[in-house]
């Protein structure tokens, strides 16, 4: 009887607020006030895998890194700040498509997100890069690598802030081609983003003067490799490529250092964060070299806002961590210069900024494309760790117009 | 089933001794005595089902006793529920005056009732010797593995054969062997004759006559009136859930026209 | 000619794995008719537990390889005395949607720990590198691993025919009830005998760890394949379980090497032609009334 009665009022409390949002949100514009603000604040939201394969590269800690965004942003601009009340939402979109799609939505229209940030996952990130366009509401992808987000998909409120194939073909492949590793067999996961890779891997290769000799598609995901290597073996290449991700990487690169290859044949990894270097341990991975878009020990800067967020995570940053800092930090600055959360405005003060900050070296939003183009880097696994998370020598400075090319040609901003 | 008949006429020819073919007449006054196994007012269900209403029967050591009736009487059920693979009951049964009624079915065989199936329950994962040595010893009286095979040379002949490669009369003997190596003191036989050559049907009868003569109890059902008269001591017609009569061997070999027709045979 | 030598060893290392993993999950359907959804996990969990004790404990893996089996025997009996038994009466279905939410259960929870990425492991000393024989070469660890794994499918085949519990088990397996009837107390078993096959998943963990990434998900795709085999094998057949488990290694492998995108397909496809040929599988009783 009681709890039927504690139901009634929840029930009709949420139906009221419900009416009530309605209201404020066809009345809103008109009476806002002082603040040019939308609902009177902003809202970040953030979505991404809290759960699966990416939580540990972004995920939840991600959320950590937003909300110091939010706090530099608070403390610089203080009373003149034009966002006083700054709101981060999240959600888990499981690495699928779908959910990935229905989150956005959900986001943007009842959550009243003013921005979607990190969307890890290709399938995802194309799903909400559309949701945005439909909204007309900002998205800046970190997590996702597929260069269709600048390419054919792109769309005016759509930014691609750390990374893409494209670039980690660039740096790794061209690199390594350059220094004499010539002939590659490849084997890639049998999926959108494992594809796109192969083609990335296999193009940049070939520019650099090197042949492919096989490109090998393995099931996803998949647990043994063993026959795979034998087969890229075949033919005794200098580099194998392996453009796995998360687990399959992992196993694939404990079965490669087992087989005959482990000495002979370089290895080349596609794809690699650093929580991979973590989970599987440096010494397996030793001198496997790889793009990487930040690296936390790099300078300075990079280690005192490490050590920043070491403090609240008790762990070492991705480079996705930094981005979603980056990232956020940027719109809110824009939001600031702007004196609005209107999307169109900000699109405007984003569009061609050239910046400099803990993440971005050199950067800037590319017009043509939204891509963000910034320095990169050509790391490579430490032997052995002279202390936890520090795994990675920084071997080459990759410079941002050579990372990241011509905007793509596919892109037409509407 | 379908190749129990196969090869039963010609596997099972060297087991057949040289024994009479003469009929066990039922003494009189069996009636009397101690019980072995008194069921009482059972009754049994499948769901809402009823399939046997206030069933009274026993049987005594060395005594015979068969359960005549048409497919669907309740026979089985009731085997089923002596051996508390049924459960779905009410009313009493009792093995040496003690109540069954909470033992489980591998309690009640280690009291010494011994379960015959009627698709004889041969192990095709075990060979004959472990599907004879399964069982635990539950009585000083059991037979041991020497006197099985003696009786049962084909079973020692086979013995490292997979249960189910035997012919159905050989599985039929192995069922009733493994029993009497546990040291059953009362057995239930479900249809031992069914689709069997006559010499096999007439082996087995022997084979039951040997263990009453030690003062084993058997319960059989039976739809082969002609075995069923060669070997009981008394019978109890089953309709319909029902004990609708109890007969000696006598009148039952008097009616046995009758009782032909009325099973429907 | 080596090449194919080469891909039939491999796939004889892969096989090793699905054959001590799935010996485990057709004794427990043998014996209890529960279809483990959760062996995936098991398996996963003893991976998880051989990294925990090389972490954080320094236990190194020839110790795991006795302590993670005995761990997961423990796991084992409390799963079928708290949880499993009570469905045990109840359709299968039951059971298999207890098992798959323990999964569930098993795999946040690690997750929750350890996080998602994975946890390291290292190739015992002694195992590392390869062996060569002309121009045919496999990892030490997968040969050992594969030798372990036949070894221990041999003892467990020797204790079920050679031994009165085996003999025993054997006759649960084909017909409890009629193994009750005959004075056995098929109860009794039940418990160990769920223990087993969970501390041989947790076994096939520990061989895991060296080779296989080690992460809360390891069991998910696995458990997959398992079906699989012991639907090859047939349900409930030990012997089915170890042959289908070393098959399914090697049409994986020559699938990897001569359609390598179909390499999990073709197991598949394998396993709709022998349920289309033999309903009940390679080694599975037919259904006798």
């Amino acid at each position: 009887m009681r709890s039927r009665t504690v139901q009634g009022t929840v029930a009709i409390a949420a139906t009221a607020s419900l009416a009530l949002a309605a209201c404020g949100g066809a009345g809103g514009p008109q009476s806002g006030g002082s603040s040019k603000l939308t609902d009177d604040k902003v809202v970040i939201g953030l979505l991404n895998d809290q759960s699966g394969v990416y939580k540990d590269l972004s995920g939840p800690n991600s959320k950590v890194a937003i909300q110091m965004a939010i706090d530099d942003y608070k403390a610089k601009y203080g009373d003149k700040a034009v966002a006083k009340d700054i709101e981060i939402v999240t959600a888990d979109h499981q690495n699928k498509a779908d959910i990935a799609n229905s989150k956005a939505q959900e986001m943007y229209d009842r959550q009243k997100a003013d921005i979607i940030l990190d969307v890890p996952n290709s399938a995802a990130a194309l799903a909400v890069a559309t949701q945005a366009k439909n909204k007309k509401k900002l998205y800046i992808n970190i997590g996702a690598g597929t260069t269709a987000l600048t390419g054919a998909s792109c769309n005016k409120y759509t930014f691609h802030w750390a990374y893409n194939t494209a670039v980690l073909a660039r740096g790794t492949a061209g690199t390594i081609t350059k220094e004499g590793g010539t002939s590659w067999n490849i084997v890639y996961p049998d999926y959108a983003f494992g594809q796109d890779m192969n083609k990335s891997f296999s193009a940049e290769v070939t520019k650099n003067g090197g042949s492919v000799g096989q490109s090998i598609a393995s099931p996803f995901p998949s647990d043994n490799f063993a026959t795979f290597i034998t087969k890229a073996g075949e033919g005794s290449p200098k580099v194998v490529g392996s453009m796995h991700a998360g687990g399959d990487l992992i196993n694939f690169v404990k079965q490669f250092n087992q087989s005959s290859l482990k000495g002979k044949v370089q290895l080349a990894v596609g794809l690699m964060f650093i929580t991979d270097i973590h989970s599987l341990g440096v010494d397996q991975f030793a001198g496997t070299q790889f793009t990487d878009a930040w690296y936390w020990n790099f300078d300075a800067q990079n280690k005192k806002w490490a050590d920043r967020f070491k403090e609240k995570t008790n762990t070492r940053p991705s480079f996705a961590h930094a981005a979603n800092y980056s990232a956020a930090m940027n719109y809110l600055e824009a939001v600031q210069e702007a004196g609005t959360d209107d999307a169109d405005t900000i699109v405007g003060k984003l569009e061609g900024k050239k910046i400099n900050d803990v993440f971005l070296r050199n950067g800037e939003i590319r017009k043509a494309d939204h891509a963000v183009i910034h320095d990169v880097y050509l790391a490579k696994v430490k032997s052995s760790a002279p202390e936890e998370w520090d795994y990675e020598d920084i071997e080459k400075t990759i410079p941002a117009a050579e990372a990241y090319g011509e905007a793509n040609p596919a892109c037409s901003m509407s | 089933m379908s190749d129990d008949n196969a090869g039963t006429t010609g596997t099972t020819a060297g087991t057949t001794t040289g024994t009479t073919t003469g009929t066990a007449t039922a003494p009189a006054g069996t009636t009397a005595g101690p019980r072995m196994l008194e069921v009482a007012g059972l009754s049994a269900w499948y769901g809402e089902a009823r399939v046997l209403t206030d069933v009274s029967i026993d049987v005594a050591p060395g005594e015979v006793v068969t359960l005549v009736g048409r497919n669907g009487a309740g026979k089985t059920t009731l085997l089923r529920s002596v051996m508390g693979l049924h459960r779905q009951t009410e009313g009493t049964i009792t093995l040496d005056g003690s109540d069954l009624a909470k033992r489980s079915a591998d309690a009640r065989a280690r009291a010494g009732i011994g379960w015959v199936p009627d698709d004889r329950g041969i192990y095709s994962s075990l060979t004959v010797a472990e599907n004879l040595l399964l069982p635990p010893v539950v009585h000083p009286d059991a037979w041991s593995l020497e006197k099985v095979y003696e009786f049962f040379p084909v079973l020692h002949e086979r013995r490292d054969f997979p249960g189910t490669k035997l012919s159905g009369g050989e599985q039929q003997m192995l069922a009733m062997a493994r029993v009497l190596r546990m040291g059953s003191r009362l057995l239930l036989l479900d249809e031992p004759s069914e689709g069997l050559a006559p010499v096999i049907v007439q082996r087995i009868g022997e084979i039951v006559r040997e263990i009453k003569g030690q003062g084993v109890g058997v319960l059989l059902v039976e739809q082969n009136v002609k075995f069923a008269s060669t070997v009981a001591d008394r019978h109890y017609l089953l309709a319909q859930g029902k004990v609708v009569e109890h007969l000696g061997n006598e009148e039952f070999r008097a009616r046995e026209g009758e009782l032909l027709t009325y099973l429907g045979m | 000619m080596s090449e194919f030598i080469q891909y039939t060893l491999q796939g004889l290392a892969a096989g090793g794995f699905y054959a001590l993993s799935a010996l485990g999950l057709a004794v427990i359907f043998g014996v209890l008719g529960v279809v483990n959804f959760s062996h995936g996990a098991c398996y996963m969990l003893g991976a998880v537990i051989s990294a925990v004790l090389l972490g954080e404990l320094h236990v190194g893996f020839w110790v795991a390889l006795v302590v993670v089996p005995i761990l997961m025997f423990g796991f084992g009996v409390l799963m079928e005395r708290l949880l499993v038994r009570w469905l045990l009466a109840l359709d299968p279905l039951y059971n298999f949607l207890l098992t798959f939410g323990l999964t569930l259960i098993l795999v946040e929870a690690v997750k929750q720990r350890y996080g998602v990425s994975g946890l390291p492991y290292e190739v015992p000393a002694g195992l590392t590198g390869q062996v060569s024989i002309g121009s045919v070469n496999l990892s030490t660890y997968a040969i050992f691993a594969c030798l372990f794994s036949v070894v221990v499918c041999v003892a467990v085949g020797l204790l079920l025919t050679k031994t009165r519990i085996g003999m025993i088990v054997r006759a649960s397996t084909e017909a409890p009830e009629r193994t009750r009837a005959l004075g056995i107390n098929v109860g009794r078993w039940v418990t160990p005998v769920f223990g087993f096959g969970i501390a041989l998943a947790g076994l096939a963990g520990v061989l895991a760890a060296p080779t296989r990434a080690i992460t809360a998900e390891m069991g998910s795709n696995f458990i997959i394949i398992l079906f699989a085999v012991v639907v090859i094998g047939g349900l409930g057949s030990i012997l089915g379980a170890v042959v289908a488990g070393f098959l399914v290694g090697l049409v994986e492998a020559y699938g990897i090497a001569y359609a390598p995108t179909y390499a999990q397909i073709v197991i598949f496809v394998l396993m709709a032609l022998v349920v289309l040929v033999r309903p009940s599988g390679l080694f599975g009783r037919e259904e006798v009334a």
